[in-house]
């Protein structure tokens, strides 16, 4: 195996640049995200007026509000079809012949292909600022922190996405299941509604997942819901799963990749 | 005249019937293929369940959304949900409209005897659906009973319903037809409408600004499928918006047949 950084660079070079390649795309994620964040914000608006809810008043509302549609817009930007296409395809066959490892040419053109909407999702943070003004972060060293915790995003996104492709082996289609994985985590990470509305059972669930690193954790370090001793133990479980999923990944494909059969000869 | 409608009577039959067997064909595939089934109608029904959670949660926090309790918010999504669901199910080929230009696949259409669009809406079957329908009647029949509305409503109910689902087919049809003039295998526009009305119309229009509900009502009449149908049926709205969802179906549809007549006439086939 002759895998090296290189590799990684020029497979994450070249997926951003097809990506790039398509400026609708740009326009796209942009409506749709702005489109839901604008939503959220007239509801949330409408719910709390002066008062509080869940401990967010406005104020912190339009801030979790405003990450929630930044992290959103990284989170769901990846290359999962291209993934899952290999392997509905049969391409999966011809990759396995290359002297690259699979789990880490997807992994680059994935965080590739997220990169390319960082723009997008900074023009409608830039955007949504001037409009709404939020409050910014509670400290610089929470800002930091904040920063760090988006950053997972990346290879969080990734480890995710890529185990739920991998369902693709036993099955004959994608979307289903990239609809199942959508769902779940806008629902646990707390871009559908803050976790801390939820009942505590539920709560402890969601916390139990990885799923909350993509909202309620940047935006609590961001809001000051927790110190400082706090955000690093959310930065260390963010690590913590980033490191699960990529050897989780590992495990399931080896399994998986079992069932690709090559026809002809 | 009698001779002109019974001509035209015969066309209907006729492009029902290749309709009900193309349709019939894909649902005989989907029996082939049972696993496929599941994960699709899994994932809808898992996206309507984590919806019901998402203003059980909302409501434990809140005793309303502009005025609406618990009950009328899940008569509202059911709408909406049932509206989408049907759609899926019964012309969910359109969606493939931008792929077909592009390859040059409509032209095998245009040489069968039925109209191109009935061909093509009926080439796919939405399997998410069957998972939003189950939990999308759960939640309209839970929300009825729960906010107490009258039986008698059920016939004015189901005509709405019925007229939600001519606004989101016809309304579905005109954006993918887009794609004969905007190339692209993707019906970008469809996608991002669809996407914005799960979003947005989830919610009474009341909490939106005076823009987006205009735009709701009288641009792209969305707020017919679930919104005016659930205020006329709780009392908020008067009776005289009962007629809307039927104007707003009769509008839609002869604007998607113009379309889409439109589009097939600038349709220029593939490779040049």
């Amino acid at each position: 195996m002759t895998h090296t950084w290189a590799v990684d660079r020029a497979l994450a070079v070249v997926s951003l640049k097809r990506r790039l390649a398509y400026k609708a795309n740009w326009v796209f994620a942009i409506v749709l995200g702005g489109g839901s964040m604008l939503a959220n914000l007239a509801l949330w608006h409408n719910l709390i007026g002066e008062g509080t809810l869940g401990g967010y008043d406005w104020d912190a509302m339009r801030a979790y509000l405003i990450i929630s549609f930044f992290t959103a817009t990284l989170a769901f930007s990846g290359s999962d079809w291209e993934i899952a296409d290999r392997i509905l395809d049969g391409l999966i066959a011809v990759d396995l012949t290359k002297p690259v490892d699979f789990q880490r040419a997807r992994a680059a053109e994935f965080i590739g292909s997220m990169l390319s909407t960082v723009p997008t999702a900074v023009l409608g943070v830039v955007g949504a600022w001037l409009l709404f003004s939020p409050p910014g972060p509670v400290s610089p060293l929470a800002g930091l922190l904040t920063a760090v915790s988006v950053l997972f995003v990346f290879p969080l996104a990734f480890g995710i996405t890529y185990l739920s492709v991998l369902v693709c082996f036993w099955t004959r289609r994608y979307l289903g299941i990239m609809w199942a994985r959508e769902a779940l985590l806008g629902f646990f990470s707390g871009m559908l509604v803050p976790l801390a509305l939820m009942p505590a059972p539920l709560q402890a669930l969601s916390w139990a997942l990885p799923f909350p690193h993509f909202t309620t954790t940047p935006s609590h370090i961001y809001l000051g819901r927790v110190d400082t001793a706090g955000a690093l133990g959310l930065l260390a479980a963010e690590l913590a799963w980033t490191v699960v999923l990529w050897f989780g990944g590992r495990l399931v494909f080896k399994h998986a990749v079992k069932k690709v059969t090559v026809h002809g000869g | 005249m009698a001779e002109l409608i019974a001509t035209r009577t015969g066309g209907a039959r006729h492009a029902f019937a290749v309709y009900r067997r193309s349709l019939a064909a894909h649902f005989r595939s989907i029996v082939e293929y049972p696993a496929d089934f599941w994960v699709m109608a899994s994932a809808g029904a898992l996206w309507q369940t984590l919806q019901f959670a998402f203003l059980a949660i909302l409501f434990a926090n809140v005793s309303a959304i502009a005025g609406w309790g618990y009950h009328e918010m899940l008569v509202l999504v059911g709408f909406l949900t049932l509206g989408g669901a049907t759609t899926a199910v019964f012309w969910d080929g359109v969606w493939s409209i931008g792929s077909m230009v592009i390859k040059g696949d409509i032209d095998y259409r245009i040489t069968r005897p039925a109209p191109v669009i009935v061909q093509v809406a009926s080439l796919h079957v939405g399997m998410q659906a069957f998972g939003e329908l189950s939990l999308g009647t759960v939640m309209l029949v839970y929300g009825w009973v729960g906010a107490g509305l009258s039986p008698t409503l059920i016939p004015l109910a189901l005509l709405m319903l019925a007229c939600a689902v001519v606004i989101e087919t016809a309304v579905l049809t005109a954006l993918c037809a887009v794609n004969f003039w905007v190339k692209g295998t993707m019906s970008v526009f469809a996608f991002l409408v669809n996407d914005l009305q799960q979003d947005v119309l989830r919610f009474p229009l009341g909490i939106y600004p005076a823009a987006v509900r205009l735009v709701a009502m009288f641009v792209i009449p969305l707020a017919f499928v679930s919104f005016v149908p659930v205020e006329v049926l709780t009392g908020r709205a008067s009776d005289w918006w009962a007629f809307g969802p039927p104007i707003a179906a009769a509008a839609t549809a002869a604007a998607a047949i113009l379309v889409v007549r439109a589009g097939l006439r600038s349709y220029d086939s593939a490779g040049h």
